[in-house]
């Protein structure tokens, strides 16, 4: 597998910064890593100080990939015009096993099989407008069926 | 705090569609109404704060004050930038201050934002790389966490919007001026953002809004009916999601009610109408539970059966809110907080409108969706 270069000022674009570096070329090797205090081992993303420890070294380290179906949207409605091919689709925010949220988008589901507390893993997919490879989601149940 | 400063002067262009003027122009308007309400010279005021973040004001509105800043918490700016006027008057910095709004988003003029076409389409940060874009989304997380665990119905939410809408359709000057809608109306309206129906959701309006805040006696020396500002106080989301519960709460509403409740030496019984911050019909049921005017997850069935309508529990948004008014982010509230304050509210006036409790809400962030809350209580008597 060719891993992708990721881009710095895209990151910025994206109101994130160097601290995220390991989290997005993490991705690019499609590993999904969280940021965890090395004192309480409470996990974080994006990059974060630990809220009970917040002058605590913190780590990256690889998440199990898995998480539930928190909460989500059906965009309808092609606020921009390059939304117009791609509606309607679901932005979802899965809890992640180790407990932080993560905006995605849940592929390989119909519309309306998706609900609350849908148990879902992560599947990484090169964004070509950003070079960023995404974590995005499938239910478990699909990944279980393919393998 | 309480009844120590006021607002002496509330300056209201026309609010609505394609005005065809400039966000500048607007602010300029509104001042100039505000001005003459005082009976005030433009050189007396000595505070500038513009609820958003422009830097050629003065020159073109050619004000002298000693300060001017740009204040920024979204659609809790303008409470707080009536806090913010009272904290420099108490600081000996200023006289009268002017809190001043004004944006042309559907004639081209979003300030300091020229390439955004619409509020409503406002994107950044990681979410957006999922196609998150608009507020609509963000606040429809709350939505289906409050549906999942209520099992509120977007018929509930249809309540609000109809119930505004009937407010509104007897409202001059609101965008929904002679137009009632039913809940089949809301119904049939298309899906914009699931959950939410085009009538869910509130649009852009074009318009400028100015206050003058001074101290209480400087206020009754100038008008016949100042607006008392009897508590005020904030809080911020980002403690829930800390939490891990950052969907379930709208906001973090808990100290911002405390703090302004105890300052104005009230409690719930004592407010006779309120004005809360309402992009999304979700946003009432959600305020209305957090403040305590409903039990959590009762706010569906509360709205459902008339309980935010001129004869229910508490009349809430009375002019149709930002759903079926217009969109002066957070003055669209305190702009009717006022008129009912000052008996001035027309065929919608209340029979006891002495206390008003506002709220605003805004800026998120991208990836934790958690908004600054403003709570605002004004009185028409110290």
């Amino acid at each position: 597998m060719t891993i992708p270069d990721v881009d710095l000022a895209v990151i910025k674009r994206l109101s994130g910064d160097y601290l995220d570096l390991p989290f997005w070329e993490g991705t690019a090797r499609h590993e999904l890593r969280l940021h965890g205090c090395a004192l309480c081992g409470r996990k974080y993303w994006p990059a974060s100080q630990c809220v009970e420890h917040g002058d605590a070294q913190m780590e990256w380290a690889p998440a199990n990939g898995g998480g539930i179906v928190h909460t989500y949207t059906i965009m309808y409605h092609a606020y921009a015009p390059q939304m117009a091919a791609r509606v309607p689709f679901c932005v979802a925010v899965v809890q992640l096993d180790e407990g932080p949220f993560f905006h995605t988008n849940i592929l390989d589901c119909p519309i309306e099989d998706i609900h609350v507390g849908l148990r879902v893993e992560v599947r990484f997919q090169l964004d070509d407008s950003t070079g960023l490879t995404l974590p995005m989601f499938v239910p478990a149940d699909a990944v279980k069926s393919k393998t | 705090m309480r009844g120590k400063y006021a607002i002496a002067a509330l300056g209201v262009t026309e609010q609505g569609i394609k005005l065809g003027r400039s966000d500048r122009e607007l602010r300029g308007d509104a001042i100039g109404r505000a001005l003459q309400q005082a009976g005030l010279e433009r050189d007396a005021i000595d505070g500038y704060i513009h609820c958003w973040g422009e830097r050629e004001d003065l020159r073109y509105l050619g004000l002298s004050p000693n300060f001017s800043w740009a204040l920024s918490c979204g659609g809790a700016t303008p409470a707080a930038g009536i806090l913010a006027a009272v904290g420099m008057i108490e600081a000996g910095q200023a006289e009268m201050v002017a809190c001043v709004y004004g944006i042309a988003p559907t004639s081209g003029y979003i300030p300091g934002n020229s390439d955004l076409k619409s509020i409503g389409a406002y994107s950044y940060g990681y979410p957006s790389l999922y196609g998150t874009m608009g507020a609509a989304s963000s606040h429809a997380l709350h939505a289906r966490r409050h549906m999942h665990r209520f099992g509120t119905t977007s018929r509930q939410m249809g309540a609000v919007a109809v119930t505004q809408r009937g407010y509104a359709a007897k409202r001059p000057g609101t965008t929904g001026y002679g137009k009632p809608i039913t809940l089949d109306d809301h119904q049939a309206s298309p899906m914009i953002v699931d959950p939410f129906r085009r009538l869910d959701c509130c649009r852009d309006t074009d318009g400028g809004v100015a206050v003058l805040v001074c101290r209480a006696d400087r206020a009754r020396s100038l008008v016949d009916k100042p607006i008392y500002i009897l508590g005020a106080g904030m809080g911020q989301n980002i403690v829930n999601w800390h939490k891990g519960v950052p969907y379930d709460h709208h906001d973090n509403i808990a100290p911002a009610k405390a703090r302004a409740f105890a300052q104005a030496g009230i409690d719930l019984r004592d407010v006779d109408v309120a004005q809360l911050y309402d992009p999304f019909t979700i946003s009432v049921i959600m305020q209305l539970e957090a403040y305590g005017f409903v039990a959590e997850g009762q706010g569906g069935p509360f709205v459902a059966e008339g309980g935010n309508g001129a004869d229910g529990v508490i009349p809430t948004n009375t002019a149709g809110g930002q759903l079926s008014g217009f969109y002066a982010t957070g003055f669209t509230g305190i702009i009717e907080a006022i008129r009912q304050l000052r008996g001035e509210a027309g065929e919608g006036q209340l029979g006891k409108a002495d206390i008003a409790l506002c709220s605003g809400h805004g800026l998120n962030a991208g990836v934790q969706n958690t908004w600054n809350h403003a709570t605002l209580i004004l009185g028409n008597q110290p």
